[in-house]
C-alpha cells in the first residue's frame, strides 16, 4: 500500500515527551530567504486592493510631508531667531553679577571698570572673533520743542558693524562710524518721525550721570533705522560709546559682548571665561534670548500638537486600511493557521504590510517635503509680518536629516504597531471560527 | 504491522458541545474512532450530524469537551494552542471545500507554503514542490495564480499543498462539493492514488456517494453518534 521511501521520509510526529514549544520545533524563519518571502507576501497583499492602498499611501505621504514641512519651517525659524539673538548680544555676555540681577540706582552702577583690559584678555582667545563693549542707558531726547523717552545703546560702531554686518535696516542717512568730530546718533524711524528728525538734524540727549546729576549733550542725527518692531523703533537710539560715556560721565561699560567663531563653541567658551573671571557672570545668548525662547516654546507646542494630530490621522488611516484587509482575509488567516502558521508569523507579515504602506507613504512624503524645500529656495516667498512687527520674512524650510529620519521612523513604527494591534485579535481567534468567517 | 501500530488517529469517547446563545447543541456524543495509516475514511451524514466537528478535532483546530484524541500513538488532548499549531504544521494536511488557496501566491508558492513555514531548506522545497505539482498534473501551471485555474485545478493544487509535506493525516471537508461530477471524479481518483502512494490517511467529510464508494471505509453519523 505504501512505498517505503515515502513512508521513511514522511514527517515524523514529535517524540514522546518532547517540548513542542521549544526552539527545536519552531521553524527557523529568520534567514534572509525567509524574510524575503514574508516581505514578498506582505507587498503582494498590499497590492490586492490597489485603490485602497493608494489612498492610504497618499494620506500617509501628505501627512508626513506636512509634518516635515512644518518642522522644517519651525527649525528655520529657530535657526534665524537664534542667529539674530546671538548677533544682537554676542554669543556670550560678560558683566558684573548685579548687572544681570539688580536694577541700577544710577546709570552704570554695576558697570565694568576695566573693560579695555578685559577686552584684550578675551581677544587673545583664538576662538574669539570680536569683543564689543556696550553702554546701555535711558533718558530723554529732545528736538527743542518736544522731548520723549529714549532707550539708548552706546556701541563701538566700526567693530559692531564689522562683526554684525547690516544688522539694522537703515531707512535714511548712514550708519554710525568711529572717530566722528561731532557726537552722532542713529534713531529708530518711529522716534525720528515723532521728533521730525532727519539725517543732519540736531537733537539733545538728556540723561543722569553716574553721580546722579543731570547732563545734556547735543548730537547730530546720522541716520534712521528700523528693527522691524515698531514699539522698539519709537524708543531706540544708537550712539558711539565715547558719546555715551561722555554723557554719563564715566569710563565704565555695561557689559562686553563676546562674538565667537562658531555658535557651537558657546558653552565651552562660557565655562572657560567664567573660570578665568570668577568675579564676573558670563551669560550665553540663550540666557538673554527671551523672544527666541518664547517663540520656540510656542512653536514647539503648536507644531508638536499639529504633528501629533497628523501622525494620529496617518496611523488611523493605515489602521483602518489594515483592519479592512484583515477582516476581508479572516478565512484566509484561518486557513494559514490551520496549515500550521504561528500567530507570531502572521503578526509579522501583517506588521510588514503596515510597514510597506507606512514606509512607502512616509518616503513619498519625504520626497514631497524635499521638493517643497527646494522649490522655496528657487522661488523665494515672503511670510507676512508677525504680530507687533512691520516687516515680513522669507519663508525658508530647513532640511534636517535627523528630523526626517526620526519622523519617518516614528511613522513607520506606529503603522507597524497599529497593524499588529488590529491584527492580533483575528490572528488569535479560534481557527474554526476564522475558517467559518464569511 | 499490527492494527494498533498502524493507527494514525484515534478518538476515545469524545464529546463535543456547542453553545449558541442559550441553546446547547451536542455535536458529538461519545465517538470512538480509529483511522489507520493509508486509509481513506469517509464520514457521511446529514448536516449537523457531527462530520465537520470530527474533522476539526482530528485536525487539531478544535478541542473536545471530554474524551481523548490520540495522534501517532500520543494523546493530543492536553496540548496547548502552540503545540497543536506545530503538530498541524508538521503532521497534518488540509483540503477545504472552497480550496482556500492564497490568491496572491502562485500555484508553486501555495504548494511551497507548508514547507516554507516548516523550515524545509529552499533547494529541497523546490524539488518537492515540483514533484508534487507533477503528481497532480499542474507543473505547467506552477507560476499561475489560483484565479487563472479552474475549480478542479484549484482543488488539485489544494491536494498538492496538503500532501507536499508528507503528512500522516489529511483532513478533507467536502472536497468535491464545489466541483462538477467529471472534475470531482478526477479529484477523487487523485486523492486515492496519492493517499495510497504516500501512505497518508484521509478523513473525508462528504455527502457525495461517488466519493464514498471509492473510500476504504465509510462511517455514517447521526446526531453526533456513529450509526
Amino acid at each position: 500500500m505504501t512505498t517505503p521511501t515515502l513512508v521513511a521520509s514522511r514527517t515524523a510526529l514529535p517524540p514522546e515527551g518532547a517540548n513542542l514549544a521549544s526552539p527545536h520545533f519552531v521553524s527557523p524563519r529568520g534567514g534572509p530567504s525567509g524574510n524575503f518571502m514574508w516581505m514578498k507576501f506582505a507587498v503582494l497583499n498590499t497590492l490586492r486592493n490597489r485603490r485602497r492602498s493608494l489612498v492610504t499611501v497618499s494620506i500617509a505621504a501628505l501627512g508626513t510631508a506636512a509634518i516635515l514641512v512644518a518642522g522644517g519651517f519651525a527649525l528655520s525659524t529657530y535657526q534665524g531667531l537664534s542667529e539674530m539673538a546671538a548677533r544682537s548680544t554676542g554669543h556670550l555676555i560678560m558683566a558684573k553679577p548685579d548687572q544681570f540681577n539688580k536694577d541700577e540706582d544710577t546709570p552704570l552702577q554695576h558697570g565694568l571698570d576695566n573693560a579695555q583690559e578685559l577686552r584684550k584678555q578675551l581677544l587673545a582667545d583664538p576662538q574669539v572673533r570680536q569683543v564689543l563693549p556696550r553702554v546701555e542707558f535711558s533718558g530723554l531726547i529732545s528736538n527743542g520743542e518736544k522731548s520723549t523717552v529714549m532707550m539708548a545703546t552706546g556701541i563701538d560702531p566700526d567693530s559692531e558693524f564689522a562683526v554684525k554686518g547690516p544688522f539694522l535696516t537703515v531707512t535714511a542717512g548712514e550708519v554710525l562710524s568711529s572717530g566722528s568730530k561731532e557726537p552722532e546718533v542713529m534713531l529708530g524711524e518711529g522716534l525720528a518721525k515723532s521728533l521730525k528728525a532727519k539725517p543732519g538734524s540736531s537733537l539733545t540727549l538728556l540723561a543722569s550721570t553716574t553721580e546722579g546729576a543731570l547732563n545734556a549733550m547735543d548730537v547730530i542725527v546720522k541716520g534712521t533705522f528700523s528693527t522691524g518692531v515698531p514699539d522698539m523703533d519709537r524708543r531706540f537710539i544708537y550712539t558711539d560709546i565715547a558719546t555715551a560715556q561722555k554723557l554719563l560721565n564715566t569710563q565704565r561699560v555695561s557689559s562686553l559682548g563676546v562674538f565667537l567663531a562658531r555658535m557651537e563653541m558657546t558653552d565651552a567658551a562660557r565655562q572657560r571665561f567664567a573660570n578665568a573671571n570668577p568675579t564676573l557672570t558670563v551669560q550665553t545668548w540663550l540666557d538673554q534670548a527671551f523672544f527666541y525662547k518664547s517663540v520656540k516654546d510656542l512653536y514647539n507646542r503648536i507644531f508638536g500638537a499639529l504633528g501629533m494630530i497628523i501622525g494620529l490621522i496617518v496611523v488611523f488611516v493605515v489602521t483602518n486600511a489594515m483592519a479592512m484587509a484583515i477582516i476581508e482575509r479572516t478565512r484566509e488567516i484561518g486557513t494559514l493557521r490551520a496549515l500550521g502558521t504561528l500567530p507570531s508569523q502572521l503578526l509579522r507579515t501583517l506588521g510588514l504590510e503596515g510597514m510597506v504602506l507606512g514606509g512607502v507613504g512616509t518616503m513619498a512624503g519625504a520626497v514631497v517635503a524635499i521638493a517643497v524645500t527646494v522649490f522655496l529656495l528657487v522661488v523665494p516667498m515672503e511670510m507676512p509680518p508677525p504680530p507687533g512687527q512691520s516687516k515680513g520674512y522669507p519663508l525658508i524650510i530647513s532640511f534636517d536629516l535627523t528630523m526626517y529620519l526620526a519622523t519617518m521612523l516614528t511613522m513607520v513604527t506606529l503603522t507597524v504597531l497599529a497593524s499588529i494591534w488590529v491584527a492580533r485579535k483575528t490572528v488569535n481567534m479560534p481557527v474554526v471560527d476564522a475558517l467559518a468567517h464569511t | 504491522m499490527s492494527q494498533a501500530a498502524a493507527s494514525v488517529v484515534e478518538m476515545h469517547g469524545v464529546h463535543k458541545t456547542y453553545h449558541l446563545g442559550e441553546h446547547v447543541i451536542p455535536a458529538l456524543q461519545g465517538i470512538d474512532l480509529n483511522v489507520r495509516s493509508g486509509e481513506l475514511l469517509a464520514l457521511t451524514g446529514p448536516s449537523g450530524s457531527g462530520k465537520s466537528t470530527i474533522l476539526n478535532l482530528c485536525g487539531l483546530i478544535d478541542t473536545p469537551d471530554s474524551g481523548d484524541i490520540v495522534l501517532g500513538g500520543k494523546s493530543v488532548t492536553g496540548l496547548n494552542e502552540m503545540q497543536r499549531t506545530l503538530l498541524r504544521r508538521d503532521a497534518l494536511g488540509f483540503v477545504f471545500q472552497n480550496f482556500n488557496l492564497v490568491p496572491v501566491m502562485t500555484v508553486a508558492e501555495n504548494v511551497d507554503y507548508p514547507l516554507f513555514i516548516a523550515g524545509v531548506p529552499a533547494a529541497e522545497r523546490r524539488e518537492r514542490v515540483a514533484a508534487q505539482l507533477k503528481a497532480v498534473g499542474l507543473f505547467e501551471h506552477a507560476q499561475h495564480r489560483p484565479d487563472a485555474l479552474s475549480g478542479g485545478q484549484r482543488q488539485r493544487v489544494a491536494i498538492a499543498r496538503a500532501l507536499v509535506k508528507r503528512p500522516r493525516l489529511v483532513i478533507a471537508d467536502e472536497p468535491t462539493a464545489s466541483l462538477d461530477s467529471h472534475t470531482a471524479d478526477q479529484v477523487l481518483e487523485l486523492m486515492r492514488e496519492l493517499g495510497h502512494a504516500e501512505g497518508a490517511a484521509f478523513v473525508i467529510a462528504t455527502h457525495d456517494s461517488r466519493l464514498t464508494s471509492r473510500c476504504d471505509r465509510v462511517l455514517a453519523l447521526l446526531d453526533g453518534r456513529l450509526v
